[in-house]
């Protein structure tokens, strides 16, 4: 039960986050460019919950998305069920307890998500490749999105822990004590 | 982990501010920061004057304030005739804006007058960085189809991609996927336009031909070809010219007609294919 008011939980979130992107974002900007706020969100789902649920809600939610705004169906569900893969196989490296830990797995999913979605733009549209603008937005948009991980860190870590428990039961490594 | 509770709070609240602070210098028009430059050159100038009086004194040009009280009636006398002149010359750029206004809704009328159009309000921007695509509030009910050109007032917007019962999906002329072809309208040569990543307002023209003359400032407007704009709709205006070595290889920044960070409303062609 616990589970299923969780997974409902995350799907308000979705669209609570498409809205903040779509509105709040599109203004709030850094030189005019948009933090990436789904890819926090996949982050945080592979972190906590798992990879068999990122992955989906990162594939369910990216063709969502592509759906709504994309010019073709596919990409961002792939790069978003990708990310929150990875998330899953670097919380088993990594200790989500540190902030720095988040950050770090946050510019480097971000990079993994653009540079992705740039390469499928550059195969299925032929478009010109720009390295300097493409690095330039890049750039501005991991350090937005990693401002927004500090700025949110609190609130991941305490509802993280929370659902990690609902979902993966005590996850105390007994091997450290 | 171990740090105190409130320590972290403040961490974020100060974090928060420097991103306020960060999107608010970053947006910045500079024009709007001239109240500043007001103030920093209040507290300067009158010392800064008082400097240069002081200075003149000393280097014997007195005779410059002797007839001081003369200037200052004189220099009253010119202020208000300034501010006299500068008010018909407000009046007059007002009127010059209106007729240029009103001119610019002729030549559409005349211009546009063979298309039957939609007006549509755009409900979404893109959420993405590098794709530019919106979405606007009329379709298939609507009477729109895939293909369909949109315009706006200044321009050339883009074409419907998708649609749906009440929306449409439109592919701008500023996404990086997008490739118009256009004319040259002083010297009819035909280039090809694109988006780019530098920025909502620009485009690049390629495929310029080797014995072509381009001018800044020289428009572009949509050619005909390859079935889905119209021909004659306005693109923009030639920005910068980039030559290369090769001269195959050169193009031009293009500066957009239709300004896509305030653009809102636009207008669907539903009769191109007729």
């Amino acid at each position: 039960m616990k589970k299923i008011l969780v997974i409902i939980g995350i799907i308000i979130t979705f669209f609570i986050i498409y809205f903040l992107q779509a509105n709040f974002f599109t203004w709030f900007t850094i030189a005019g460019i948009m933090p990436n706020l789904f890819i926090i969100f996949v982050i945080f789902i592979g972190l906590f919950i798992g990879k068999k649920l990122g992955l989906v809600f990162g594939a369910i939610f990216g063709i969502y998305i592509d759906i709504l705004i994309g010019k073709t169906i596919g990409p961002s569900g792939i790069m978003l069920g990708i990310i929150g893969m990875i998330a899953e196989y670097i919380d088993k490296s990594f200790s989500k307890d540190s902030r720095i830990t988040i950050m770090s797995i946050t510019a480097v999913c971000t990079a993994v998500y653009e540079i992705g979605m740039y390469m499928f733009q550059i195969i299925k549209w032929g478009t010109i490749i720009e390295i300097i603008p493409f690095f330039k937005i890049l750039l501005v948009e991991i350090f937005f999105n990693t401002i927004l991980v500090i700025i949110l860190y609190p609130i991941i870590q305490k509802l993280g822990q929370k659902i990690e428990t609902i979902f993966k039961g005590n996850t105390i490594l007994t091997r450290y004590l | 982990m171990y740090k105190n509770k409130k320590t972290g709070i403040i961490g974020v609240v100060i974090t928060i501010i420097i991103l306020i602070v960060i999107v608010i210098v970053s947006n910045v028009d500079i024009k709007g920061i001239s109240y500043i430059e007001n103030i920093f050159t209040s507290i300067v100038m009158p010392i800064q004057n008082g400097f240069v009086y002081l200075k003149n004194k000393i280097e014997g040009n007195e005779s410059f304030f002797t007839n001081i009280d003369t200037l200052k009636a004189e220099n009253e006398d010119l202020k208000k005739k300034n501010s006299e002149l500068e008010k018909s010359l407000r009046e007059l750029e007002i009127i010059k804006s209106e007729n240029e206004t009103l001119k610019e809704y002729v030549n559409l009328k005349d211009k546009y007058s063979e298309y039957k159009t939609i007006p549509a309000y755009i409900i979404n921007k893109d959420i993405q960085n590098y794709t530019k695509t919106i979405i606007i509030n009329v379709g298939e009910k609507d009477g729109i189809k895939p293909n369909m050109t949109v315009i706006a007032d200044q321009g050339l917007v883009g074409y419907v991609i998708s649609t749906t019962d009440k929306t449409a999906k439109v592919q701008t002329i500023i996404d990086t996927a997008t490739s118009v072809s256009s004319v040259i309208t002083s010297s009819r040569e035909t280039v090809v336009v694109s988006g780019t990543l530098e920025n909502n307002t620009t485009l690049r023209a390629t495929y310029i031909p080797t014995d072509a003359t381009l001018m800044e400032n020289d428009t572009l407007e949509t050619s005909g070809l390859g079935g889905i704009y119209p021909k004659g709709i306005r693109i923009g205006t030639i920005k910068q010219i980039v030559n290369t070595k090769n001269i195959i290889d050169r193009y031009a920044y293009i500066q957009t007609a239709v300004d896509f960070g305030k653009l809102e409303t636009v207008l669907v062609i539903t009769n191109n294919e007729e």
